[in-house]
């Protein structure tokens, strides 16, 4: 009897073991990393914002967002060793802009990840926290992110009519938190009374991983398979009526609980 | 029907719609802090009355004072009184 505890018991423990050196090894290389880019990135981002300004002629807004979705590839390098990481309908010409992204949220990091995303020209619509840490809310404010709690909503639709018309795809996440326990939470109406008011379609972000890599409350990562798939346009034009937008906003989270599912 | 109905409808209604926690659902909770609904939620919110109750309330001035749910409760309550006396 010992003889056949002792052969999984050991092999259990010998996981355990390799696993704590992997999560250790992951927060010695991830913090520093993640840290040293955002210094150099700091730094850098100056003399190469003139020179995107002054040779490229491009404009702050679309100079600063290349450079948060660079800063996004940048942390997709850095999580690659830790992370099991795919992405599905995400390749240059699946999603169309201008769109309407609309991820789960599970991670502070979920945002980081959208350096998945095909095109830099993306305006993220947000609550107002991350507008307060110091190091990026001058990039926040340069890109021109939507702090969806500090204006009214008339406010808010018309910054977003004005990013949709220049072209440019927005991002909110609906739930406006992260889940705690990885299920979907309440749906806000914004993102689709938006698609529903300008015909410009909903592309449902799915996202499942980046919870168990570093979720809301621990304070330390966990390597993770996270997966990020772009699930096919929603149309506006199937919602029609005046309460359009609260059939869309169940109907694009019901594709979303499903495929989810699925993903896990 | 009854207030306790009434109130038992609207509940129901919000909680489906909204997905709320139905212990949350008691008079004092207030609609924004302790049931997290947004200023969007609550142009919703009048619609799923509307469609619960079939009546419309959307222009009713006293739905901008709205602050909690008992708010709502007194709300729907008088105006389907005042709506079964007219009738």
């Amino acid at each position: 009897m010992p003889l056949k505890k002792s052969g999984p018991m050991s092999k259990t423990s010998h996981f355990l073991r390799q696993n704590n050196f992997i999560i250790v090894l992951m927060n010695l290389t991830v913090f520093p990393l993640l840290i040293t880019m955002t210094i150099i990135g700091i730094l850098i981002s100056t003399p190469a914002f003139l020179v995107f300004k002054i040779i490229g002629r491009f404009e702050t807004l679309h100079i600063i967002r290349f450079f948060v979705w660079i800063y996004g590839r940048g942390w997709l390098a850095i999580i690659k060793p830790f992370t099991r990481f795919q992405t599905k309908g995400l390749r240059k010409g699946d999603i169309k802009p201008p769109c309407i992204i609309v991820p789960n949220h599970l991670s502070f990091f979920d945002t980081f990840f959208m350096g998945a995303l095909p095109f830099s020209n993306v305006c993220f619509a947000i609550r107002s926290w991350p507008f307060k840490m110091a190091w990026y809310a001058p990039f926040m404010k340069l890109a021109r992110y939507l702090d969806v709690e500090s204006r009214s909503w008339e406010e808010l639709f018309e910054a977003c009519k004005r990013e949709l018309r220049s072209g440019a795809t927005l991002l909110f996440f609906p739930e406006a938190h992260r889940s705690r326990d990885g299920k979907l939470g309440h749906f806000y109406s914004g993102a689709f009374k938006i698609s529903v008011a300008t015909g410009i379609p909903i592309i449902p972000l799915c996202i499942t991983g980046t919870g168990e890599m570093y979720p809301p409350g621990r304070w330390f990562f966990k390597p993770a398979k996270v997966h990020l798939e772009a699930l096919p346009a929603v149309a506006p034009s199937e919602f029609p009526g005046p309460y359009g937008h609260m059939a869309m906003r169940k109907f694009v989270k019901a594709l979303m609980v499903e495929q989810i599912e699925k993903m896990r | 029907m009854t207030n306790d109905e009434i109130i038992r409808i609207i509940n129901d209604s919000l909680i489906k719609e909204f997905e709320l926690d139905g212990k949350k659902m008691v008079p004092e909770a207030i609609l924004y802090e302790n049931l997290e609904l947004d200023s969007l939620d609550r142009v919703d919110m009048v619609i799923v009355l509307e469609t619960a109750f079939k009546f419309k309330i959307r222009e009713e001035k006293e739905i901008r004072d709205i602050r909690t749910l008992g708010d709502i409760h007194n709300f729907v309550i008088n105006k389907i009184r005042e709506i079964e006396r007219i009738s």
